[in-house]
């Protein structure tokens, strides 16, 4: 398991992600997760071009400058920057676009990937604001903790995810 | 809590770690997250599994002695399954969640620049949409957990959810071994293994 090689394990892959929770229980006093930093980031751009946006409460709150709020935004961050890294070490090199889109859209078209790639992102990140939690905060973090919620959230999310991956792609 | 910057710093630190593990394990790959969705690679939930029962010791070690409270979500029962349904249908689509967007825009995915695009406007669309959203749909649940349904202390749930995880770990490693699932590339493109001679089926180490 050297930094410079193409791939670890799933297992120690995993146990090191599930050894973040340590910092973040005792540094930030909240469990792993990735999508409140979208509504931080999205709302605070969007609030420059309607200033009426942060005055809902739920915006507000996330936009607040808490450390809470501010680290998950660096946190994401951190993430591209420890995946190029992790890629640059190994010398591995990609496409510009994943080579299973022509395969499992039916076409090589960018713009089509693009367009699916946008209203997926919307997707995900209203899906995930309603429930309060992506793969992160529900799936790592509230399964760890025995949540009732994030349980039924995980379920709900590979539910979700097993039908449009069957109904809506074709095989990679 | 800890002040703006020291937030800011520590989570610079863990997303460093954070991201390197995904790219390592690959389970931030398309082709490793769709093939998931299509049950044809399990690498995703072997990434999952680990975690979650890593997660799961070290807090029933921390909660256990006292050191941290849990900080589990509240109980939603519509908003948990109607949000998860929609989450799951953009996790295929996209090819990634919230959080492995940003690992496919740091190995250069073009296509996750408008992901994360998607997602910014997600996020503002429902921040707009929250004060009806939150009355109709979502309202407010206890925070609940599994091991006070039962009355007995986290810390043995965790361990034994830990525990049936490793059994189902293994179980998962001897019917499908994690090296037959990383393709013939680095970008976890499984299908072209079927079209190439067996010297190639070894993956690049």
């Amino acid at each position: 398991m050297s930094p410079f090689d193409k791939a670890w394990s799933p297992y120690a892959a995993g146990i090191l992600i599930g050894l973040l929770q340590i910092p973040a229980f005792l540094i930030i006093e909240t469990a792993l997760g990735a999508s409140s930093s979208y509504v931080t980031v999205g709302a605070a751009i969007a609030g420059l071009v309607d200033p009426s946006l942060l005055k809902i409460e739920y915006a507000a709150k996330h936009v607040a400058a808490n450390a809470k709020n501010y680290w998950q935004v660096a946190l994401v961050g951190g993430i591209a920057v420890g995946a190029f890294a992790s890629m640059k070490m190994s010398g591995a090199v990609r496409a510009s676009i994943s080579p299973i889109w022509a395969k499992a859209l039916g076409s090589p078209s960018a713009n089509l990937r693009y367009a699916v790639a946008f209203v997926a992102g919307f997707l995900m990140l209203f899906g995930a604001r309603i429930a309060d939690g992506c793969t992160s905060g529900h799936g790592l973090s509230g399964m760890a903790q025995l949540s009732v919620g994030s349980t039924i959230a995980v379920a709900a999310m590979f539910a979700g995810g097993i039908a449009t991956a069957s109904l809506l792609l074709r095989r990679i | 809590m800890s002040s703006v910057a020291v937030g800011i710093f520590s989570g610079m630190l863990m997303g460093i770690v954070f991201g390197f593990a995904l790219e390592k394990s690959r389970v931030f790959e398309p082709g490793i997250i769709v093939g998931q969705m299509q049950l044809r690679n399990w690498i995703m939930l072997k990434v999952f599994l680990a975690a979650v029962a890593t997660g799961a010791l070290v807090l029933a070690f921390l909660n256990g002695f006292g050191i941290v409270k849990l900080q589990p979500k509240a109980t939603l029962y519509a908003a948990d399954i109607v949000g998860g349904l929609i989450l799951g249908a953009g996790i295929s689509l996209a090819g990634a969640c919230p959080g492995t967007t940003l690992a496919q825009i740091g190995v250069g995915y073009r296509d996750a620049i408008f992901t994360l695009i998607g997602g910014l406007f997600g996020a503002v669309a429902f921040s707009y949409a929250e004060p009806w959203l939150s009355k109709s749909l979502i309202g407010t649940g206890p925070k609940l957990i599994f091991t006070d349904l039962v009355n007995i202390p986290y810390w043995q749930g965790a361990l034994a959810l830990a525990a049936a995880i490793v059994v189902i770990l293994v179980l998962m490693e001897k019917a499908r071994p994690w090296r037959d699932d990383l393709g013939s590339d680095v970008d976890g493109d499984l299908a072209e293994k079927v079209t190439q001679p067996p010297s190639r089926l070894v993956p690049a180490e």
